[in-house]
């Protein structure tokens, strides 16, 4: 039970370290830039939020099979499969936490008042210093609750790793899944204190997003 | 010598420019709509427009040729009528936002001049309306730029400063030597400030560049 426990945790911290990196990009195309396929775009980074998990994850699957390009460029260099393994699981994460990553950072990245960027403008900057002096400490908030979110809906992923990650014990074996096969096969305590620790979990990273939706996102104001 | 030759259609606005003017302060008046600010903003590359704008020998747009140089490399001063200050940073890192390497020598000239040395450990939030626009200028000026932009710098002014800050405004412009384009419903701005006057009305200057050139006649240089 601790080592599911284990596992889940550093899924959920390399998916969001993961995530915010790749939705910073994602979410500034879609806040600020307006170009053909936009709405493609769009729909491709909210498609986790209603496509069921194991259809996700069967194509994730298919991604990372040791026949496909880049399963067998992974074996290649790791002289590992990535199916069934923790990095396969973490790829499946991020893909399926997408939306809840870039979704918040879009729109705090939106709430950034028009004339914050035309000052960041005047003072010679581009993309680059902007991002670093005025859109990112504007949108501390919004990165907060993707970063949040991320790891809390990370958490509670079943269909996905089950498919990509198979359930292999002290590896690929999530919390989620444990308590499944825990309540399978009846170990009733042991289930319901795993049961209790993740919606604690659940429950502190929500009380983290509703806080900071609740104060004004920018520091100091 | 600067021109500017500039067009531009904004909601019920009709903008329709052509003037020339030295290194010199020019107030601008008019009534509300008359396509004030629209004008700084067209200078400032921040709302699109038409024709030409040489300033300071270097060409900013010339829609025959197709070219307009970006916001971010025309080194302008602005001043919104509101302050526009990051709030998340005290008053010194928002007049030095986005400079390396800063001149403080000539930091502390303008910090002087314009009574912002007092407040520069506060955050905008500790800040008056009036300090925060005198910080907002003092911002502005810091980056030596080569055309500055003000839109009613010194309506949150008291009488008594609102004097010293003209007298301020008019020796940092002369030390820099650069075109001063002032917005302003205050006549004695005009008076003792400027040695043009414009007077807008629907997007046009009513004085002509001959009439101001008379007008302007100062007896004070």
């Amino acid at each position: 039970m601790l080592d599911a426990l284990i596992i889940s945790l550093q899924l959920a911290l390399t998916t969001t370290l993961l995530l915010l990196l790749i939705a910073l990009p994602l979410a500034y195309v879609l806040a600020f830039v307006s170009f053909k396929g936009r709405t493609v775009l769009e729909v491709i980074v909210a498609l986790p939020l209603v496509l069921p998990p194991t259809v996700l994850g069967y194509y994730v699957l298919l991604m990372i099979a040791p026949d496909s390009w880049l399963g067998s460029a992974w074996a290649s260099v790791f002289d590992s499969s990535l199916a069934f393994s923790f990095s396969g699981m973490v790829i499946a994460s991020v893909l399926y936490s997408l939306p809840f990553a870039v979704q918040p950072m879009q729109q705090a990245f939106r709430a950034v008042p028009k004339s914050w960027l035309e000052l960041g403008k005047t003072r010679g900057m581009s993309i680059k210093p902007m991002l670093r002096h005025i859109i990112l400490p504007a949108s501390k908030g919004g990165v907060l609750v993707a970063a949040a979110l991320s790891f809390a809906h990370t958490m509670g992923e079943f269909g996905v790793v089950l498919m990509v990650g198979g359930s292999i014990p002290g590896e690929t074996k999530v919390a989620s899944i444990a308590l499944f096969e825990l309540v399978e096969m009846q170990q009733q305590q042991e289930a319901a204190q795993l049961a209790l620790i993740l919606l604690a979990v659940s429950f502190v990273m929500l009380s983290v997003v509703y806080s900071i939706n609740r104060k004004p996102l920018v520091a100091g104001s | 010598m600067n021109h500017i030759r500039i067009t531009t259609k904004l909601g019920s606005l009709n903008l329709d420019v052509q003037a020339d003017f030295a290194h010199e302060v020019i107030v601008i008046s008019g009534e509300n709509g008359a396509g004030k600010t629209t004008l700084l903003r067209c200078l400032a590359g921040l709302e699109a427009c038409q024709g030409q704008l040489q300033i300071a020998g270097d060409v900013w747009l010339d829609s025959a040729a197709g070219f307009v140089k970006p916001t971010e490399q025309r080194n302008i001063g602005f001043v919104w009528s509101d302050a526009v200050l990051l709030p998340w940073l005290d008053a010194q890192a928002n007049i030095t936002l986005g400079v390396k390497d800063g001149d403080a020598a000539w930091f502390n000239q303008v910090c002087e001049a314009l009574e912002v040395s007092p407040l520069l450990k506060r955050k905008p939030a500790m800040l008056s309306t009036g300090e925060a626009q005198r910080v907002a200028l003092a911002r502005a000026l810091y980056i030596k730029p080569s055309l500055l932009l003000l839109d009613e710098p010194f309506s949150a002014q008291a009488p008594d400063i609102r004097l010293r800050l003209r007298q301020a405004l008019k020796d940092l412009q002369q030390t820099l030597d650069i075109p001063v384009l002032m917005v302003s419903h205050d006549a004695e701005d005009a008076k003792v400030l400027a040695q043009q006057h414009w007077r807008m009305r629907e997007g046009k200057l009513m004085n002509s560049v001959a009439s101001t050139k008379v007008f302007a006649t100062d007896a004070r240089r």
